[in-house]
Protein backbone atom coordinates (compact mmCIF):
# COMPACT_ATOMS: atom_id res chain seq x y z
CA UNK A 1 0.00 0.00 0.00
CA UNK A 2 0.98 3.58 -0.45
CA UNK A 3 1.86 5.46 2.67
CA UNK A 4 -0.21 8.49 3.55
CA UNK A 5 2.87 10.67 3.44
CA UNK A 6 3.72 9.44 -0.02
CA UNK A 7 0.24 10.25 -1.23
CA UNK A 8 0.37 13.68 0.36
CA UNK A 9 3.63 14.38 -1.37
CA UNK A 10 2.21 13.28 -4.70
CA UNK A 11 -0.84 15.48 -4.26
CA UNK A 12 1.35 18.46 -3.45
CA UNK A 13 3.50 17.76 -6.47
CA UNK A 14 0.42 17.50 -8.64
CA UNK A 15 -1.00 20.71 -7.28
CA UNK A 16 2.12 22.63 -8.12
CA UNK A 17 2.13 21.35 -11.67
CA UNK A 18 0.03 21.83 -14.74
CA UNK A 19 -0.71 18.13 -14.80
CA UNK A 20 -4.31 17.09 -14.36
CA UNK A 21 -4.06 13.42 -13.53
CA UNK A 22 -1.47 11.07 -12.09
CA UNK A 23 -1.74 7.32 -12.05
CA UNK A 24 0.87 5.10 -10.45
CA UNK A 25 1.15 1.51 -9.46
CA UNK A 26 2.68 0.20 -6.26
CA UNK A 27 4.65 -2.90 -5.41
CA UNK A 28 1.62 -5.08 -4.90
CA UNK A 29 0.06 -3.82 -8.07
CA UNK A 30 -2.27 -1.53 -6.19
CA UNK A 31 -3.07 1.42 -8.35
CA UNK A 32 -3.33 5.00 -7.24
CA UNK A 33 -4.99 7.65 -9.34
CA UNK A 34 -4.94 11.28 -8.37
CA UNK A 35 -7.08 13.51 -10.52
CA UNK A 36 -7.33 17.24 -10.31
CA UNK A 37 -10.73 18.72 -10.94
CA UNK A 38 -11.37 22.24 -12.04
CA UNK A 39 -8.74 24.95 -12.08
CA UNK A 40 -5.20 24.63 -10.85
CA UNK A 41 -5.07 25.43 -7.22
CA UNK A 42 -4.08 24.50 -3.72
CA UNK A 43 -4.91 20.96 -2.75
CA UNK A 44 -6.81 20.14 0.33
CA UNK A 45 -4.85 17.25 1.67
CA UNK A 46 -7.16 14.43 2.32
CA UNK A 47 -6.12 11.40 4.35
CA UNK A 48 -6.77 8.44 2.17
CA UNK A 49 -8.56 5.31 3.16
CA UNK A 50 -8.19 2.00 1.40
CA UNK A 51 -11.23 2.46 -0.70
CA UNK A 52 -11.95 5.19 -3.10
CA UNK A 53 -12.90 8.29 -1.25
CA UNK A 54 -14.20 11.63 -2.26
CA UNK A 55 -14.05 14.67 0.00
CA UNK A 56 -17.20 14.77 2.13
CA UNK A 57 -17.74 18.37 1.50
CA UNK A 58 -16.10 20.42 -1.14
CA UNK A 59 -14.26 23.42 0.20
CA UNK A 60 -16.26 26.57 -0.27
CA UNK A 61 -14.09 27.82 -3.05
CA UNK A 62 -14.06 27.52 -6.76
CA UNK A 63 -11.01 25.40 -6.45
CA UNK A 64 -11.71 21.78 -5.95
CA UNK A 65 -9.53 19.29 -4.22
CA UNK A 66 -7.99 16.41 -6.13
CA UNK A 67 -10.08 13.31 -5.92
CA UNK A 68 -8.07 10.33 -4.83
CA UNK A 69 -8.88 6.83 -5.86
CA UNK A 70 -6.96 3.86 -4.70
CA UNK A 71 -7.73 0.55 -6.32
CA UNK A 72 -6.04 -2.79 -6.26
CA UNK A 73 -5.68 -4.51 -9.54
CA UNK A 74 -4.30 -7.99 -9.83
CA UNK A 75 -4.69 -8.43 -13.53
CA UNK A 76 -4.96 -6.47 -16.67
CA UNK A 77 -2.75 -4.15 -18.53
CA UNK A 78 -0.53 -1.93 -16.54
CA UNK A 79 -1.02 1.73 -17.19
CA UNK A 80 2.39 3.27 -17.37
CA UNK A 81 1.75 6.53 -19.09
CA UNK A 82 1.43 9.15 -16.46
CA UNK A 83 2.88 12.59 -16.63
CA UNK A 84 5.03 13.58 -13.69
CA UNK A 85 5.82 16.98 -12.30
CA UNK A 86 7.71 18.56 -15.16
CA UNK A 87 9.88 21.19 -13.53
CA UNK A 88 11.51 19.15 -10.83
CA UNK A 89 15.31 19.26 -11.00
CA UNK A 90 15.71 15.96 -9.22
CA UNK A 91 13.86 14.09 -11.97
CA UNK A 92 16.05 12.74 -14.76
CA UNK A 93 15.08 10.81 -17.85
CA UNK A 94 16.61 7.63 -19.17
CA UNK A 95 16.55 7.86 -22.95
CA UNK A 96 16.99 5.30 -25.70
CA UNK A 97 20.39 5.24 -27.43
CA UNK A 98 18.88 3.76 -30.58
CA UNK A 99 15.74 3.04 -32.57
CA UNK A 100 14.27 -0.31 -31.66
CA UNK A 101 11.81 -2.39 -29.71
CA UNK A 102 11.52 -1.71 -25.98
CA UNK A 103 11.39 -4.72 -23.66
CA UNK A 104 10.72 -4.37 -19.95
CA UNK A 105 11.78 -7.92 -19.12
CA UNK A 106 14.54 -10.30 -20.23
CA UNK A 107 11.94 -12.82 -21.46
CA UNK A 108 8.20 -12.66 -22.18
CA UNK A 109 7.35 -14.67 -19.06
CA UNK A 110 9.91 -13.04 -16.78
CA UNK A 111 9.43 -10.26 -14.24
CA UNK A 112 10.16 -6.77 -15.50
CA UNK A 113 13.64 -5.41 -14.82
CA UNK A 114 12.15 -2.48 -12.88
CA UNK A 115 8.78 -1.21 -11.71
CA UNK A 116 7.59 2.21 -10.61
CA UNK A 117 8.86 2.73 -7.09
CA UNK A 118 11.95 0.56 -7.53
CA UNK A 119 15.28 1.92 -6.37
CA UNK A 120 17.98 1.79 -9.04
CA UNK A 121 21.74 2.23 -9.03
CA UNK A 122 23.87 3.48 -11.93
CA UNK A 123 24.48 -0.06 -13.13
CA UNK A 124 20.96 -1.44 -12.64
CA UNK A 125 19.61 -2.84 -15.91
CA UNK A 126 16.26 -1.16 -16.57
CA UNK A 127 15.24 -2.54 -19.97
CA UNK A 128 16.32 -3.91 -23.32
CA UNK A 129 16.10 -2.04 -26.61
CA UNK A 130 16.39 -4.36 -29.59
CA UNK A 131 16.95 -3.71 -33.28
CA UNK A 132 17.98 -6.19 -35.97
CA UNK A 133 18.35 -8.72 -33.14
CA UNK A 134 20.98 -6.69 -31.33
CA UNK A 135 19.97 -6.63 -27.68
CA UNK A 136 20.98 -3.49 -25.82
CA UNK A 137 20.61 -3.81 -22.06
CA UNK A 138 20.27 -0.27 -20.77
CA UNK A 139 21.59 0.67 -17.38
CA UNK A 140 20.01 3.44 -15.33
CA UNK A 141 23.20 5.54 -15.23
CA UNK A 142 21.71 7.41 -12.27
CA UNK A 143 20.78 6.26 -8.82
CA UNK A 144 17.36 6.98 -7.49
CA UNK A 145 13.82 5.80 -7.76
CA UNK A 146 11.85 4.96 -10.89
CA UNK A 147 8.86 7.31 -10.81
CA UNK A 148 7.51 6.73 -14.28
CA UNK A 149 7.74 4.29 -17.15
CA UNK A 150 6.97 6.25 -20.29
CA UNK A 151 6.62 3.51 -22.90
CA UNK A 152 4.83 0.22 -23.08
CA UNK A 153 6.42 -3.17 -23.42
CA UNK A 154 7.31 -4.07 -27.02
CA UNK A 155 6.70 -0.53 -28.27
CA UNK A 156 8.97 0.84 -31.00
CA UNK A 157 11.07 3.67 -29.55
CA UNK A 158 13.03 6.39 -31.28
CA UNK A 159 16.62 7.49 -30.78
CA UNK A 160 16.73 9.79 -27.76
CA UNK A 161 13.16 9.01 -26.69
CA UNK A 162 12.64 9.20 -22.91
CA UNK A 163 11.88 5.74 -21.49
CA UNK A 164 11.91 6.24 -17.73
CA UNK A 165 11.80 9.10 -15.26
CA UNK A 166 14.01 8.67 -12.23
CA UNK A 167 13.92 10.73 -9.06
CA UNK A 168 17.56 11.10 -8.18
CA UNK A 169 18.67 10.02 -4.73
CA UNK B 1 53.48 -21.85 -27.45
CA UNK B 2 51.64 -25.17 -27.45
CA UNK B 3 49.59 -23.85 -30.36
CA UNK B 4 52.81 -23.33 -32.35
CA UNK B 5 54.11 -26.76 -31.35
CA UNK B 6 50.88 -28.35 -32.49
CA UNK B 7 51.14 -26.43 -35.74
CA UNK B 8 54.66 -27.81 -36.35
CA UNK B 9 53.60 -31.35 -35.57
CA UNK B 10 50.51 -31.28 -37.73
CA UNK B 11 52.33 -29.62 -40.62
CA UNK B 12 55.07 -32.26 -40.66
CA UNK B 13 52.35 -34.92 -40.96
CA UNK B 14 53.98 -38.40 -41.08
CA UNK B 15 57.55 -37.17 -40.74
CA UNK B 16 59.28 -37.17 -37.38
CA UNK B 17 60.46 -33.91 -35.84
CA UNK B 18 63.37 -34.20 -33.45
CA UNK B 19 63.28 -32.56 -30.05
CA UNK B 20 66.27 -30.46 -31.11
CA UNK B 21 64.51 -29.22 -34.28
CA UNK B 22 61.45 -28.24 -32.32
CA UNK B 23 63.51 -26.57 -29.63
CA UNK B 24 65.40 -24.54 -32.28
CA UNK B 25 62.24 -23.49 -34.09
CA UNK B 26 60.34 -22.44 -31.00
CA UNK B 27 63.34 -21.12 -29.07
CA UNK B 28 62.58 -23.19 -26.02
CA UNK B 29 64.59 -25.86 -24.19
CA UNK B 30 64.20 -29.55 -25.01
CA UNK B 31 62.79 -30.05 -21.53
CA UNK B 32 60.13 -27.47 -22.30
CA UNK B 33 59.35 -29.26 -25.57
CA UNK B 34 58.87 -32.49 -23.65
CA UNK B 35 56.58 -30.80 -21.11
CA UNK B 36 54.38 -29.33 -23.84
CA UNK B 37 54.20 -32.73 -25.59
CA UNK B 38 53.04 -34.27 -22.32
CA UNK B 39 50.38 -31.59 -21.95
CA UNK B 40 49.08 -32.23 -25.47
CA UNK B 41 48.94 -35.96 -24.74
CA UNK B 42 46.84 -35.27 -21.68
CA UNK B 43 44.36 -33.45 -23.90
CA UNK B 44 43.93 -36.46 -26.13
CA UNK B 45 46.58 -35.96 -28.82
CA UNK B 46 48.44 -39.16 -29.62
CA UNK B 47 52.07 -38.25 -30.14
CA UNK B 48 54.56 -40.94 -30.93
CA UNK B 49 58.08 -40.49 -29.52
CA UNK B 50 60.89 -42.60 -31.02
CA UNK B 51 64.49 -42.33 -29.78
CA UNK B 52 66.82 -40.63 -32.28
CA UNK B 53 63.89 -39.83 -34.57
CA UNK B 54 61.77 -37.54 -32.52
CA UNK B 55 58.05 -36.86 -32.32
CA UNK B 56 55.21 -37.55 -34.69
CA UNK B 57 51.51 -36.72 -34.38
CA UNK B 58 49.41 -39.85 -34.79
CA UNK B 59 45.93 -38.70 -33.85
CA UNK B 60 44.21 -35.39 -33.25
CA UNK B 61 41.09 -35.31 -31.09
CA UNK B 62 38.30 -33.16 -32.51
CA UNK B 63 38.90 -30.29 -30.14
CA UNK B 64 38.28 -26.59 -30.34
CA UNK B 65 40.70 -25.75 -27.54
CA UNK B 66 43.02 -22.77 -27.27
CA UNK B 67 46.03 -24.80 -28.49
CA UNK B 68 44.13 -26.26 -31.39
CA UNK B 69 42.69 -22.93 -32.54
CA UNK B 70 45.99 -21.09 -32.10
CA UNK B 71 47.78 -23.71 -34.17
CA UNK B 72 45.65 -22.66 -37.15
CA UNK B 73 44.36 -19.13 -36.68
CA UNK B 74 45.85 -16.39 -38.88
CA UNK B 75 44.15 -13.30 -37.44
CA UNK B 76 45.55 -10.17 -35.84
CA UNK B 77 42.82 -9.30 -33.36
CA UNK B 78 39.82 -11.62 -33.42
CA UNK B 79 40.83 -14.61 -31.32
CA UNK B 80 44.04 -12.99 -30.10
CA UNK B 81 42.98 -14.02 -26.60
CA UNK B 82 41.13 -17.28 -26.24
CA UNK B 83 39.39 -18.39 -23.09
CA UNK B 84 38.54 -22.07 -23.42
CA UNK B 85 36.34 -23.96 -20.94
CA UNK B 86 35.07 -27.50 -20.96
CA UNK B 87 31.66 -26.59 -19.57
CA UNK B 88 29.96 -23.27 -18.84
CA UNK B 89 26.43 -22.02 -18.27
CA UNK B 90 26.79 -19.87 -21.38
CA UNK B 91 29.83 -18.38 -23.07
CA UNK B 92 27.89 -15.08 -23.07
CA UNK B 93 27.90 -15.09 -19.25
CA UNK B 94 31.68 -15.54 -19.12
CA UNK B 95 32.24 -12.94 -21.85
CA UNK B 96 30.09 -10.32 -20.06
CA UNK B 97 32.12 -10.95 -16.92
CA UNK B 98 35.36 -10.48 -18.89
CA UNK B 99 33.98 -7.24 -20.35
CA UNK B 100 33.52 -5.90 -16.82
CA UNK B 101 37.11 -6.89 -16.07
CA UNK B 102 38.30 -4.92 -19.09
CA UNK B 103 38.86 -7.71 -21.63
CA UNK B 104 40.34 -6.55 -24.91
CA UNK B 105 38.59 -6.42 -28.24
CA UNK B 106 38.87 -9.71 -30.08
CA UNK B 107 38.86 -11.87 -26.95
CA UNK B 108 36.87 -15.03 -27.56
CA UNK B 109 35.29 -17.40 -25.07
CA UNK B 110 34.68 -20.94 -26.22
CA UNK B 111 33.23 -23.95 -24.43
CA UNK B 112 32.70 -27.61 -25.29
CA UNK B 113 29.32 -27.63 -23.58
CA UNK B 114 26.84 -25.05 -22.38
CA UNK B 115 24.41 -26.01 -19.66
CA UNK B 116 22.28 -22.89 -20.19
CA UNK B 117 22.85 -21.91 -23.77
CA UNK B 118 20.59 -18.98 -24.56
CA UNK B 119 19.02 -17.20 -27.46
CA UNK B 120 17.16 -13.91 -27.66
CA UNK B 121 14.55 -13.02 -25.04
CA UNK B 122 15.30 -15.97 -22.83
CA UNK B 123 14.84 -18.61 -25.51
CA UNK B 124 17.00 -21.66 -24.83
CA UNK B 125 19.70 -22.75 -27.28
CA UNK B 126 20.49 -26.45 -27.25
CA UNK B 127 24.25 -26.71 -26.82
CA UNK B 128 24.92 -29.66 -24.56
CA UNK B 129 26.91 -31.51 -27.19
CA UNK B 130 30.65 -31.36 -27.65
CA UNK B 131 29.87 -31.74 -31.32
CA UNK B 132 29.03 -28.12 -31.91
CA UNK B 133 30.91 -24.86 -31.50
CA UNK B 134 29.71 -22.47 -28.81
CA UNK B 135 31.61 -19.22 -28.54
CA UNK B 136 31.41 -15.48 -27.89
CA UNK B 137 33.44 -12.65 -29.39
CA UNK B 138 34.08 -9.44 -27.46
CA UNK B 139 34.14 -6.25 -29.57
CA UNK B 140 34.70 -2.67 -28.53
CA UNK B 141 33.98 -0.66 -31.69
CA UNK B 142 34.26 3.11 -31.63
CA UNK B 143 30.91 3.69 -33.37
CA UNK B 144 27.69 5.32 -32.16
CA UNK B 145 25.31 2.86 -30.43
CA UNK B 146 22.50 3.63 -32.89
CA UNK B 147 24.40 2.07 -35.82
CA UNK B 148 25.52 -1.01 -33.85
CA UNK B 149 22.62 -3.20 -35.09
CA UNK B 150 24.48 -3.26 -38.43
CA UNK B 151 26.91 -5.63 -36.73
CA UNK B 152 24.30 -8.39 -36.64
CA UNK B 153 24.18 -8.35 -40.45
CA UNK B 154 27.98 -8.29 -40.49
CA UNK B 155 28.04 -11.38 -38.26
CA UNK B 156 25.68 -13.14 -40.65
CA UNK B 157 27.98 -12.41 -43.59
CA UNK B 158 31.07 -13.61 -41.71
CA UNK B 159 29.41 -16.81 -40.48
CA UNK B 160 27.94 -17.57 -43.92
CA UNK B 161 31.30 -17.12 -45.65
CA UNK B 162 33.23 -18.91 -42.92
CA UNK B 163 30.94 -21.96 -43.03
CA UNK B 164 30.76 -22.08 -46.79
CA UNK B 165 34.56 -21.93 -47.06
CA UNK B 166 35.02 -24.69 -44.48
CA UNK B 167 32.34 -27.03 -45.82
CA UNK B 168 31.32 -26.11 -49.39
CA UNK B 169 27.71 -26.33 -48.28
CA UNK B 170 25.06 -23.87 -49.59
CA UNK B 171 24.64 -21.69 -46.48
CA UNK B 172 21.86 -19.06 -46.59
CA UNK B 173 21.10 -15.90 -44.63
CA UNK B 174 17.60 -14.90 -43.54
CA UNK B 175 17.05 -11.34 -42.27
CA UNK B 176 18.77 -10.14 -40.26
CA UNK B 177 21.12 -12.89 -39.10
CA UNK B 178 19.53 -16.32 -39.25
CA UNK B 179 21.87 -18.87 -40.79
CA UNK B 180 20.23 -21.76 -42.59
CA UNK B 181 21.18 -24.85 -44.54
CA UNK B 182 18.50 -26.15 -46.87
CA UNK B 183 15.92 -24.25 -44.89
CA UNK B 184 16.96 -25.54 -41.45
CA UNK B 185 18.75 -23.71 -38.68
CA UNK B 186 22.47 -24.37 -38.58
CA UNK B 187 23.59 -21.51 -36.34
CA UNK B 188 22.30 -19.17 -33.71
CA UNK B 189 23.58 -15.65 -33.15
CA UNK B 190 22.92 -13.57 -30.05
CA UNK B 191 24.36 -10.06 -30.03
CA UNK B 192 24.31 -8.17 -26.75
CA UNK B 193 25.51 -4.62 -26.24
CA UNK B 194 26.54 -2.55 -23.25
CA UNK B 195 26.22 1.09 -24.12
CA UNK B 196 25.70 4.56 -22.83
CA UNK B 197 23.68 7.06 -24.85
CA UNK B 198 26.58 7.99 -27.12
CA UNK B 199 29.25 5.39 -26.48
CA UNK B 200 29.54 1.62 -26.74
CA UNK B 201 31.31 -0.09 -23.87
CA UNK B 202 31.30 -3.49 -25.49
CA UNK B 203 29.39 -5.79 -27.77
CA UNK B 204 29.35 -9.52 -27.10
CA UNK B 205 28.53 -11.62 -30.15
CA UNK B 206 27.47 -15.14 -29.20
CA UNK B 207 27.61 -17.73 -31.97
CA UNK B 208 26.40 -21.30 -31.78
CA UNK B 209 27.19 -23.62 -34.69
CA UNK B 210 25.80 -27.10 -35.17
CA UNK B 211 28.80 -28.94 -36.58
CA UNK B 212 28.94 -32.71 -36.06
CA UNK B 213 25.61 -33.50 -34.41
CA UNK B 214 23.58 -36.30 -35.89
CA UNK B 215 19.80 -36.47 -35.95
CA UNK B 216 19.62 -38.31 -32.63
CA UNK B 217 21.70 -35.62 -30.89
CA UNK B 218 18.87 -33.09 -31.22
CA UNK B 219 15.88 -33.14 -28.93
CA UNK B 220 12.80 -34.27 -30.81
CA UNK B 221 11.19 -30.83 -30.93
CA UNK B 222 14.24 -29.43 -32.73
CA UNK B 223 14.81 -32.14 -35.32
CA UNK B 224 12.32 -30.60 -37.76
CA UNK B 225 13.89 -27.14 -37.64
CA UNK B 226 17.56 -27.71 -36.83
CA UNK B 227 20.35 -29.43 -38.69
CA UNK B 228 24.14 -29.72 -38.58
CA UNK B 229 26.92 -29.29 -41.10
CA UNK B 230 27.64 -33.00 -40.84
CA UNK B 231 24.04 -34.05 -41.43
CA UNK B 232 23.92 -31.94 -44.58
CA UNK B 233 27.25 -33.38 -45.79
CA UNK B 234 26.22 -37.06 -45.66
CA UNK B 235 27.63 -37.62 -42.19
CA UNK B 236 31.10 -36.25 -42.87
CA UNK B 237 32.80 -35.27 -39.59
CA UNK B 238 34.34 -31.81 -39.64
CA UNK B 239 37.34 -30.81 -37.54
CA UNK B 240 35.72 -28.26 -35.23
CA UNK B 241 38.81 -26.11 -35.02
CA UNK B 242 38.89 -25.75 -38.82
CA UNK B 243 35.31 -24.50 -38.78
CA UNK B 244 35.79 -21.91 -36.03
CA UNK B 245 39.07 -20.71 -37.50
CA UNK B 246 37.38 -20.18 -40.85
CA UNK B 247 34.57 -18.18 -39.22
CA UNK B 248 36.94 -16.09 -37.07
CA UNK B 249 39.10 -15.21 -40.07
CA UNK B 250 36.07 -14.09 -42.05
CA UNK B 251 34.87 -12.17 -39.01
CA UNK B 252 38.11 -10.27 -38.78
CA UNK B 253 38.05 -9.51 -42.50
CA UNK B 254 34.53 -8.05 -42.46
CA UNK B 255 34.79 -6.33 -39.07
CA UNK B 256 37.84 -4.28 -39.99
CA UNK B 257 36.42 -3.53 -43.41
CA UNK B 258 33.34 -2.19 -41.61
CA UNK B 259 35.34 -0.01 -39.21
CA UNK B 260 37.32 1.28 -42.16
CA UNK B 261 34.68 1.72 -44.87
CA UNK B 262 31.38 1.66 -43.05
CA UNK B 263 28.29 -0.44 -43.68
CA UNK B 264 28.11 -0.15 -47.46
CA UNK B 265 30.38 -3.12 -48.38
CA UNK B 266 28.65 -5.26 -45.74
CA UNK B 267 25.21 -4.32 -47.05
CA UNK B 268 26.20 -5.21 -50.62
CA UNK B 269 27.57 -8.62 -49.60
CA UNK B 270 24.62 -9.31 -47.29
CA UNK B 271 22.20 -8.62 -50.15
CA UNK B 272 24.04 -11.13 -52.33
CA UNK B 273 23.86 -13.84 -49.68
CA UNK B 274 20.40 -13.27 -48.17
CA UNK B 275 17.52 -15.32 -49.46
CA UNK B 276 14.92 -13.05 -47.84
CA UNK B 277 14.98 -10.25 -50.38
CA UNK B 278 12.47 -10.34 -53.23
CA UNK B 279 10.35 -12.98 -51.56
CA UNK B 280 6.84 -12.93 -50.18
CA UNK B 281 7.35 -13.05 -46.44
CA UNK B 282 5.58 -12.70 -43.13
CA UNK B 283 7.37 -10.73 -40.44
CA UNK B 284 6.06 -11.67 -37.02
CA UNK B 285 6.64 -9.01 -34.44
CA UNK B 286 5.51 -9.25 -30.85
CA UNK B 287 2.40 -7.26 -31.61
CA UNK B 288 1.48 -7.94 -35.21
CA UNK B 289 2.26 -9.64 -38.47
CA UNK B 290 3.40 -7.80 -41.56
CA UNK B 291 2.92 -9.53 -44.90
CA UNK B 292 4.38 -8.53 -48.20
CA UNK B 293 7.41 -8.62 -50.46
CA UNK B 294 10.78 -8.07 -48.80
CA UNK B 295 12.02 -5.18 -50.88
CA UNK B 296 15.46 -4.70 -49.37
CA UNK B 297 17.29 -3.27 -46.40
CA UNK B 298 18.06 0.31 -45.55
CA UNK B 299 21.49 1.74 -44.87
CA UNK B 300 20.86 0.85 -41.24
CA UNK B 301 19.96 -2.77 -41.96
CA UNK B 302 16.24 -2.25 -41.39
CA UNK B 303 14.04 -4.59 -43.44
CA UNK B 304 11.63 -2.93 -45.88
CA UNK B 305 8.43 -4.79 -46.66
CA UNK B 306 6.13 -3.69 -49.50
CA UNK B 307 2.64 -4.51 -48.34
CA UNK B 308 -0.30 -5.46 -50.55
CA UNK B 309 -1.73 -1.95 -50.28
CA UNK B 310 1.50 -0.64 -51.75
CA UNK B 311 2.84 1.00 -48.61
CA UNK B 312 6.32 0.32 -47.32
CA UNK B 313 6.83 -0.84 -43.75
CA UNK B 314 10.14 -0.67 -41.88
CA UNK B 315 10.78 -3.67 -39.68
CA UNK B 316 13.27 -3.41 -36.81
CA UNK B 317 12.39 -6.53 -34.85
CA UNK B 318 10.66 -9.62 -36.16
CA UNK B 319 10.91 -13.30 -36.93
CA UNK B 320 10.63 -13.96 -40.64
CA UNK B 321 8.63 -16.79 -42.18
Amino acid sequence: MFKVNEIKELIRALDNSSVAELEIKGENKEKLTIRKQGAVGQAVVQPVAEEASVPDAAPPTAQEAPAVESTTKSEGKEETKAPAPADDDSIVEITSPMVGTFYRAPAPDADPYVKVGDKVEEDTVVCIVEAMKLMNELEAEVSGEIVEILVENEELVEYGQPLFRVKQA
Amino acid sequence: MRGKLLQLLSQSKDRFLSGQQISDMLHISRTAVWKHIEELRKNGYEIEAVPRKGYRLRYMPNLASTDEIKSKLQTKAIGRHIVYKKEVTSTQDIAHQLVQEGAEEGTIVIADKQTKGKGRLGRPWHSMEEKGLWFSIILRPDIPPQVAPQLTLLTAVAVQEGLERATDLPVEIKWPNDILLRGKKIAGILTEMHSELDRIQAIVVGIGLNVNQQKTDFPEELSAVATSLSMEANGKVFQRSDVIVSVLEKYEHWYYKYLDQGFFPIKKRWEQLATTIGKEITAKTMRKEVQGIAEGITDEGVLLIRKKDGTLESVYSADID
